[in-house]
Formats: structure tokens, sequence, C-alpha cells
């Protein structure tokens, strides 16, 4: 269970990015969370309202993008879900793939003033 | 009220880790000392390996060990009456160790004098790969009771470290394990990995694990 030390790290960024902003108000923090990225996003929903309380951030939302675990078929180009496919291309049963996602954990974007 | 504003960020979570282990492996280096990180599960035989390593090294280097754990100091006890300098480190709960959590160890051990230091990260297949630690070379521990089936379940970890120590060879003949089709599956995940088989127990395979480690430490 690492998650909540990685919303820590993530309040750590936007708190640094608010003050050198001097923004006043932070309504949403966007994250983009890969399926491979070894983060759970429901774990990361169910620490968020902990991490935050007694903070600037109390009445801050989360909001979290999931993104795919993409390989390109280096056979084929085929973009297929590793996971859903287990690592086999459903085009022409390749094993070789580039992975093109699914390993982010970035902090997109923030909506406030 | 004002009006509200998107704000791109793009930011990597772990950006601020890798900038921190890069700075310690900046502050290893001006010191001359050589960082591995050794991940394995629990009771694969990290403490028992070191301990062998710790021995065979001894009298031509000078030896620190950081040790990692939710919670107690045996195995600090341990390295130090191998011979090793040694801290206890705490996470709490906490899975894996990240950059800061491992300066704060290096801090505390005091690596001026020290040649080369182990990080004994916690035990756990899943989550210390994740992290850069600071350290030159990554390490995992895989013992035999474990089973070689064990890249297939956990691919990550054996995806990325240097050197692959298959630990409790002495027990093989107990276990369905087959050495060859271990090589196999990691091969598959990490084509340049160095497997060497030992047992921490009764010595064998040492030799060639502390060979590296003093073929890795002359070309630092």
């Amino acid at each position: 269970m690492h998650e909540l030390g990685i919303v820590y790290e993530v309040i750590k960024i936007v708190d640094g990015f608010v003050k050198e902003n001097n923004l006043t108000k932070v309504d949403t923090i966007v994250l983009e969370i890969g399926q491979l990225s070894q983060a759970i996003p429901r774990f990361i929903e169910d620490c968020y309202p902990a991490a935050v309380s007694e903070t600037a951030y109390k009445d801050t939302k989360l909001e979290i993008i999931s993104l795919p675990a993409n390989g390109k078929c280096k056979l084929c180009n085929e973009v297929y879900n590793i996971i859903n496919h287990r690592k086999i291309c459903p085009k022409c049963n390749g094993e070789d793939f580039t992975l093109i996602s699914g390993q982010e954990f970035n902090i997109k974007e923030i909506v406030g003033y | 009220m004002d009006e509200l504003k998107i704000f791109t960020i793009n930011k990597n979570i772990h950006e601020d880790n890798a900038k921190v282990a890069n700075e310690t492996r900046e502050i290893l280096k001006s010191h001359n000392t050589y960082l591995i990180n050794v991940m394995s599960s629990p009771g694969s035989g990290k403490t028992t390996t070191l301990v062998s390593t710790i021995n065979a090294l001894k009298e031509e280097m000078k030896i620190g060990v950081i040790e990692a754990d939710v919670d107690s100091d045996v195995d600090a006890r341990t390295v130090q009456n191998a011979g090793a300098k040694a801290v206890q480190m705490h996470t709490g709960g906490l899975c894996h160790l990240d950059a800061t959590m491992t300066r704060a160890g290096i801090n505390e051990l005091g690596v001026e004098d020290l040649d080369l230091v182990f990080l004994e990260n916690i035990g756990n297949l899943i989550c210390p790969v994740g992290y850069d630690t600071g350290a030159m070379k990554n390490v995992a521990i895989l013992s035999v009771p474990e089973g070689d089936d064990k890249p297939l379940k956990y691919p990550k970890i054996f995806s990325k470290v240097d050197v692959l120590i298959v630990n409790k060879i002495d027990v093989m003949e107990h276990f369905d394990f087959k050495l060859d089709l271990l090589e196999e599956r990691v091969r598959k995940l990490n084509k340049d990995v160095l497997i060497i088989p030992i047992s921490a127990k009764t010595g064998d395979g040492i030799d060639l694990w502390v060979n590296w480690i003093r073929e890795e430490m002359k070309v630092r």
C-alpha cells in the first residue's frame, strides 16, 4: 500500500505550483494514471481525503484519468491493450511489442484561480 | 468569485524522486562509495546473503548496510555482528523506499569512510522496483522455495534489475524448481541480466557474486 505516499507527493507538487503562480484556490487536481503505474486509482481516491484534511486543499476535488496499457506490435504495428490481450497481439499473435502507454503517473493539470 | 482556469502541469509524480536519486549518486561518487539496492520477497535470504558477502569482502573494503523494515532492528544487529557499519530504517508500514528515505539512511549511516553500501530494501517483489533509490546497481534475490514461476507473476522487478541472485540452491532437490526454466523466463523480460545461483548458507556461488561486485567497483 504505497498510495498514501504518492498522494502526499502530488499535494507537495501542486502546492509548489500554487505558490509559484500565486493561485488562491485549487478547485480540482487532475491526475493521469497508467494501468501499469503500480498505483490503483480507487486506492488513490480512498486515501486522498485523509491526505488533504487539515491542508489548504481539503475542498479540492480529485479527478483521475486512467490511461490504458497499450502496446504496439513489432510485427504488424497493431496497437492493443496488453493486459486485456495478455501481451499477445490480437491481429497476428505476435508476442513482441513496444509499450506506448500505461506507465504514466502524471499531474496533468489543476483547475483553480 | 474569480473564474476557474486550467493550469497545465504535466509533471510526472516521480520526477522529484528521480532528481533526489541523481543527487544521491553524485554525493556517493564524491565519496567514492558504491551503493547497491537489494530487493526480494521476505524470507528469500537478503540478510544471510549480505552476511556472506560482508564476510567475503570485509578484509579488502569498508562496508555499510542500510536496513529497511517495517519494524524491528534484528537485521541491522545481524549485519553489524558480521562486521559492517549498519543503520536500521523503519518505514512504518510503507512498502518501499524512495530516494528521500534512502538519502536519510545514507546521512544517518555516514558514508564518507565506506567503500560499499548495501541498501536492504523492504521485502516485497512489487513496490520497491518502482522507485529509483539513488543506487548505482539494482539486485534482486529469488530463493528456490519461492518457485521458478515468479518472473511470470511479478515481471517488473525481473525486468529492471542488473543482477538476479538465485538463493538457497542447496535445497533445490526438495523443490520443483528448474533453473533453466527460470532463466528462460527471466531472459524474456531482461536479456542482459546476470543470473548468479548461490547458497548464502553453504557459501556456494558467493565467489561469483563478490567478483561481480569487485569488477563493478573497479569501473565506477
